[in-house]
């Protein structure tokens, strides 16, 4: 019998305490107890303490963690697991200041190309004035949107800017995987911005298109030299190999040849061999003392 | 079968390490059973090297290391070591804009506690074991010295580890933390192998039944602390005046000087040594202080 005399019996209030009653039962209890003093302090001594200080420890942890916004959500409806976005926001090239100053370098030399194009700044002995598209003009940002995309993934991978590098080490989550993951996630994040800014900057309409494979191949570039150099040499390395090519065409008034066919060729050579690389020299990632 | 036989949980076979001309580790060779192993010795010794080694973060330049039959050289043998340890380095870094619950969230999920609900009951387990279940919404910016140091043997106990490395876990904690810190380890469940650094011998007379004092790259003693302490028997003296002959000496909290010696000071007092007694002396003959 649950109920006796308009009250719950003790092995009702014991196993409400425990937590083993049914749904309906439970609904019953509270809507009881909240008018009844004598149930509620049948129900206090039945109460486990350690039990109830372990829910209010869980209960603070559930606040405390974070719930996340409209884009977490959506990446979940997606179908990617809450553990790997919990796993990729530690990725110091995702957060909202790094994002912030992408913008803004990109913001930059995409305003500069629009100003000489347009004629907004007068540049003398400039070839391409007064409404001309200039390829002079496209060179800095040519220089400069690989290099964001790189120092973006650079910093998803340095083990110098995570601060938990030795204890994700010591885990037994793959070194790999989460490389992969937090570069892959650094790659896409700083990809549309560079994308967006490509639209908008005077040049040809293909522009976004052509630095994609650019940013790739210096991106698994650095991977694949961080297995065998060490990651810092890796991204000091591979910004070189795109600012002396793309300095050097600028300087013979072809900037553009960078990103154009015979560019893109040699970045997919580059991409596959370095795939290939990285596949073979993968486990390097998993011990501290190679990265 | 026989139960009785048992192998040692983990052993070390002539490890050595280098960093360019300094030699951390010298030819160290070690066995370590279930329980609390304490490794004492002086900065520079050499435990932080020989406990990354153990924690597979680190590898040695020559010898070999087993932990529990494991060879951390197999990688699928390295990944099953690291799914039984807890490791707390010294020089912990945190994500600093972090909360606290979500650092050990992260932590958890690095050590493949992947389901969302299990890993927030695991998260406010290891909370409650150090006390810091009241701080799971603060930021780790925002933490005292000694509480980062707590969410750091906090993250360690996630997923209740086989294997227990501790790199100067008591460094920052007031004595009061230091007390519930031995209390924490004397009740961890299921007699995992649990080794702890530190230079201060009184952490370890208070909870190791063992101790290994590594100095400059090499073990120098291995053995209990009353053992340790025996080493330095009939040498320790106290008296008023400092002896200048003794090989060192320094003033008690009784405001008399303690001698540790071979002659005894004028009008001074044999006493029993304690197990830093044992540890001054060794560091003395091994010439690092």
């Amino acid at each position: 019998m649950a109920w006796t005399d308009g009250h719950a019996t003790r092995d009702l209030l014991a196993g409400y305490a425990a937590g083993t009653v049914e749904a309906v039962a439970v609904w019953s209890v509270e809507a009881h107890l909240t008018g009844c003093a004598r149930c509620r302090s049948a129900l206090s001594a039945l109460v486990d303490a350690g039990r109830l200080a372990r829910n209010r420890s869980v209960l603070l942890v559930r606040v405390a963690l974070p719930h996340g916004g409209l884009v977490r959500r959506l990446l979940c409806r997606c179908g990617i697991p809450d553990y790997v976005l919990d796993l990729v926001a530690a990725t110091p090239s995702l957060r909202r200041s790094w994002l912030l100053s992408v913008v803004g370098v990109l913001a930059v030399v995409t305003g500069e190309a629009a100003t000489v194009k347009y004629g907004w700044i007068p540049v003398s002995g400039h070839p391409g004035l007064a409404g001309n598209p200039s390829p002079e003009a496209l060179a800095p940002f040519l220089l400069i949107a690989p290099l964001l995309v790189l120092a973006g993934v650079a910093a998803a991978f340095l083990p110098m800017l995570d601060p938990a590098y030795r204890l994700a080490v010591a885990a037994p989550f793959s070194g790999i995987k989460l490389l992969l993951l937090r570069t892959i996630s650094a790659l896409i994040a700083a990809s549309v911005p560079v994308a967006c800014a490509a639209l908008i900057v005077p040049g040809p309409g293909w522009l976004p298109v052509a630095l994609l494979l650019p940013s790739l191949a210096l991106c698994g570039f650095a991977l694949a030299t961080a297995s065998i150099l060490g990651s810092r040499a890796a991204a000091v390395i591979a910004g070189m190999l795109w600012v002396l090519p793309a300095l050097l065409l600028a300087t013979w008034h072809v900037p553009l040849a960078i990103v154009q066919r015979n560019a893109q060729f040699a970045c997919a050579a580059v991409l596959c061999t370095c795939a290939v690389v990285l596949y073979l020299r993968r486990d390097r990632f998993e011990v501290g003392s190679a990265t | 079968m026989n139960t009785n036989v048992r192998t040692a949980a983990i052993s070390a076979d002539g490890l050595a390490r280098r960093y360019g001309a300094n030699r951390a580790l010298d030819d160290v060779d070690l066995t370590l059973e279930r329980g609390i192993t304490g490794l004492l010795g002086p900065n520079g010794a050499g435990k932080t090297t020989l406990l990354s080694i153990l924690a597979t973060v680190n590898e040695p330049d020559a010898g070999s290391v087993s932990v529990f039959g494991l060879d951390p050289r197999q990688p699928a043998e390295r990944v099953e070591i690291r799914r039984r340890l807890g490791y707390l380095p010294q020089e912990l870094g945190y994500h600093r804009h972090f909360k606290v619950a979500a650092f050990l969230d992260y932590m958890a999920i690095l050590k493949e506690i992947t389901d969302r609900r299990r890993r927030a009951d695991e998260v406010a387990r290891v909370l409650t074991a150090v006390g810091l279940e009241q701080r799971a919404g603060t930021r780790i910016r925002a933490l005292s010295g000694g509480m980062r140091q707590r969410l750091g043997i906090a993250q360690a106990l996630l997923g209740e580890p086989d294997l227990l490395i501790l790199d100067e876990p008591t460094a920052g904690l007031d004595p009061e933390q230091r007390l519930r810190f031995r209390e924490l380890l004397s009740d961890l469940p299921g007699d995992p192998v649990i080794v702890l650094s530190t230079h201060q011998a009184d952490d370890i007379t208070a909870i190791c039944p063992r101790v290994v004092v590594l100095l400059q790259g090499r073990i120098h003693f291995n053995g209990a602390p009353a053992e340790l302490a025996a080493t330095a028997a009939g040498r320790v003296w106290v008296a008023d005046e400092r002896d200048g002959r003794a090989h060192l000496s320094w003033r008690g909290s009784d405001n008399r000087w303690r001698h540790i010696g071979d002659h005894p000071p004028a009008g001074a007092e044999l006493v029993t040594p304690m197990a830093e007694d044992g540890y001054l002396l060794l560091s003395h003959a091994a010439g690092t202080r």
